[in-house]
């Protein structure tokens, strides 16, 4: 057998972590499962929603408008306006359900026009806003400014889009949730670094560095086997993250329903400038995924080479993340303060919803660049210098 | 094949491990005994290329060991103080795993498994998991996971520990047949392991190589100081705390009592041939204290 195959007998194809990731699919199915119930009551009452919401896909109609937001009215009356107050109340009834989301989409086509003041003073949206400010700059001599280019390339973007358009996408909405949300990062990297943190760390903790460092591929090729088998398990348990949440989301309704329509019919995703379809965003959200969960397990493989025992970088891996989700839940106030390191931290990279959600932009050296290319930037220079610290710190390293 | 230590000390923190060891070492078995703390598995994990000088270099053929690298670990087979295992792993496993880690031929290596693994009695213990050994099965695993790939240097630090009288023969000979053209460095704190099969014996202590020798010039150092003497199991007591003493046997309720000492201890004592043992007590507890140190 070749050192990469003991690797990964060593990191994945072992009793341990074949159990441990039975364990965590039965889990992910569980929550894929009950997200997906709780959205929509009965199999019935969804089979009712995706008939009634059939009538109103397309464009925005003022009339059915006006009869949405007089059931919406009706119902926050009785519950209240929190929307996920409203949502529990509502999973058994088709037709409301359809009045709320048709309410929402009404709202998002307003801010497609308009913009949402006060958010329109930080991040500009609407295609009115945009005018408004890009002819204020063009007025003021200011068209060679970074703002102005970045205005001009959002209005850009927004009209290409095009107004947005009603969808059932439901169960899609259900799916992004669970992919890009908070929860997603607990569930899927917590487990990533237990099960990655002893790549290297055991080697020190089982006294087999000894034998490793030194016998011939014990400082070179042993890394590349190591590392290797990191990506291979990082990429397994993602993806019985994506699958168990995919299938088990679907599963309790049987419908694929709105796969092809955009990615703005989302609620969440509204704000993004990506004209993907859903099934596209659905493949881009999990190679996402998978690139992350790649980068932190790297990061996690060069805190393992450091260590002496597994526990120490399983700690520090864990902290790592913590630290990230932390920052990224402070105040604005302090967010402002550490913008980059909130930006390209563990935290927001990681969460799909963030990258591609909005419509943020970067200033490179006078360029407009995006989110996305600007983390992908960022994550493979993290990757980079971990792979040179493992190599590096293998080749120096000694017994005590 | 020449492997030599040039000025090599070691330093940790305040404390000098090894104090500018200089040897030249080529073919053949090498016998290193010393007390504990001397410094053995500190120059033996040097060897191993797993621990670095902080001053002084390891030449191999005239090369330094560090710009060698992979080519100089190619050629050791190194068999650690202390041998561990991953856990889910059975012997077969543990010697596929170090066939790899030095790139051995995969047809080549089942083969040479299966030979190894019946020269050290292992043939029918493959299959169980490494954990389930015995500490004398987990040792032999150890010795043919060193002599794996044939290495032209072999490094093996306490090597018979915990294996029983029969299995230290068959060691004892298979490291004999082995050495042919070899160099093989064999760290012990047993004396019998090295007598009969060491061309040169390395004498160690406080870090630094005190003797090297063959074991018959080791032999006649100590001649004209080993002696016989017979004595009451009080006068023993009261004796033992003064002298070097290599042996006691009780026979019809009187001690025969075997003295290292350079003059006679008393007038009833008779002179005999001494053994590595011997000359071992003799050099690390006769020499020293005689000498003032």
């Amino acid at each position: 057998m070749s050192l990469f195959i003991f690797e990964l007998r060593k990191l994945l194809l072992n009793r341990k972590t074949i159990i441990l990731l039975l364990v965590l699919f039965a889990l992910y199915s569980v929550i894929g499962f009950f997200t997906s119930l709780f959205l929509i009551g009965s199999n019935d009452t969804y089979k009712d929603y995706e008939m009634l919401s059939a009538d109103y896909e397309g464009a925005l109609d003022a009339e059915k408008a006006e009869k949405a937001k007089a059931v919406y009215d009706e119902i926050s009356e009785r519950y209240g306006t929190d929307s996920r107050m409203i949502a529990r109340s509502i999973k058994d009834s088709p037709e409301i359900i359809l009045a709320v989301k048709y309410k929402e989409f009404c709202e998002r086509t307003d801010e497609y026009r308009n913009g949402t003041p006060p958010e329109s003073n930080e991040e500009v949206y609407g295609i009115n806003t945009l005018q408004s400010k890009i002819s204020g700059l063009e007025k003021q001599g200011k068209q060679n400014t970074f703002e102005y280019k970045k205005l001009c390339y959002s209005l850009q973007k927004l009209t290409a889009l095009g107004e947005p358009e009603f969808a059932n996408i439901l169960l899609w909405e259900n799916l992004f949730t669970n992919w890009g949300e908070h929860m997603m990062q607990f569930l899927l990297l917590i487990p990533l670094a237990f099960i990655i943190a002893p790549v290297f760390a055991v080697e020190r903790s089982s006294g087999m560095d000894h034998l490793v460092l030194s016998s011939r591929h014990g400082r070179r090729k042993i890394v590349t086997a190591k590392l290797l088998s990191v990506l291979i398990t990082s990429t397994v348990i993602v993806m019985v993250y994506l699958i168990a949440t995919f299938v088990f989301g679907f599963f309790p309704h049987a419908s694929l329903h709105g796969w092809d329509a955009v990615i703005q019919s989302i609620p969440e995703y509204a704000r993004s400038m990506f004209g993907f379809k859903v099934w596209q965003f659905a493949v881009v959200s999990a190679l996402w995924l998978i690139f992350t969960g790649a980068v932190y397990s790297l990061i996690i493989s060069f805190i393992s080479s450091r260590m002496k025992s597994q526990i120490s970088a399983v700690g520090i891996s864990l902290a790592i993340l913590f630290i990230n989700v932390g920052l990224a839940a402070m105040g604005d106030s302090v967010i402002q303060r550490i913008q980059p390191v909130i930006d390209f931290g563990l935290a927001n990279v990681t969460l799909i919803k963030e990258v591609f959600g909005g419509y943020k932009v970067f200033n490179v050296f006078g360029m407009i660049v995006s989110y996305p290319i600007m983390a992908v930037f960022v994550l493979g220079i993290f990757a980079v210098l971990a792979v040179i610290g493992i190599y590096r710190g293998q080749k120096h390293r000694t017994v005590v | 094949m020449e492997l030599k230590f040039e000025r090599v000390s070691k330093n940790y923190k305040d404390k000098k491990v090894l104090k500018g060891i200089s040897v030249t070492m080529g073919t053949g078995v090498y016998g290193l005994l010393g007390p504990n703390g001397a410094g053995k598995t500190t120059m033996i994990k040097m060897m191993a290329d797993v621990l670095r000088p902080t001053t002084g270099r390891i030449l191999y053929d005239g090369q330094d060991i560090r710009s060698v690298g992979d080519k100089y670990r190619a050629k050791v087979g190194y068999l650690p103080q202390e041998i561990s295992f991953y856990s889910n792993f059975t012997g077969r496993d543990y010697l596929e795993y170090s066939a790899a880690l030095k790139g051995m031929e995969k047809s080549y290596t089942k083969k040479q498994i299966e030979e190894l693994a019946y020269n050290v009695g292992l043939q029918n213990d493959l299959k169980r998991q490494c954990r389930a050994y015995s500490g004398g099965m987990q040792r032999r695993l150890g010795i043919a996971q060193a002599l794996l790939d044939n290495p032209e240097i072999l490094i093996l630090d306490e090597p018979t520990a915990g294996l029983d009288p029969l299995e230290r023969v068959k060691f004892r000979n298979i490291i004999s047949a082995y050495s042919n053209d070899r160099l093989v460095l064999l760290s012990t704190h047993i004396v019998s392991d090295v007598e009969h099969i060491a061309s040169k014996i390395m004498m160690m202590e406080y870090g630094v190589i005190r003797y090297i020798n063959t074991s018959n010039k080791y032999i006649k150092m100590a001649e004209n100081c080993v002696w016989l003497v017979k004595m009451s199991t009080e006068k023993l007591v009261e004796y033992q705390n003064n002298a070097v003493i290599s042996n006691v046997i009780a026979k019809d309720g009187v001690m025969q009592v075997r003295v290292i000492d350079r003059e006679k201890p008393f007038a009833d004592a008779v002179q005999t041939s001494p053994t590595l043992e011997d000359v071992y007590l003799y050099i690390f507890n006769y020499l020293p204290e005689k000498a003032g140190r």
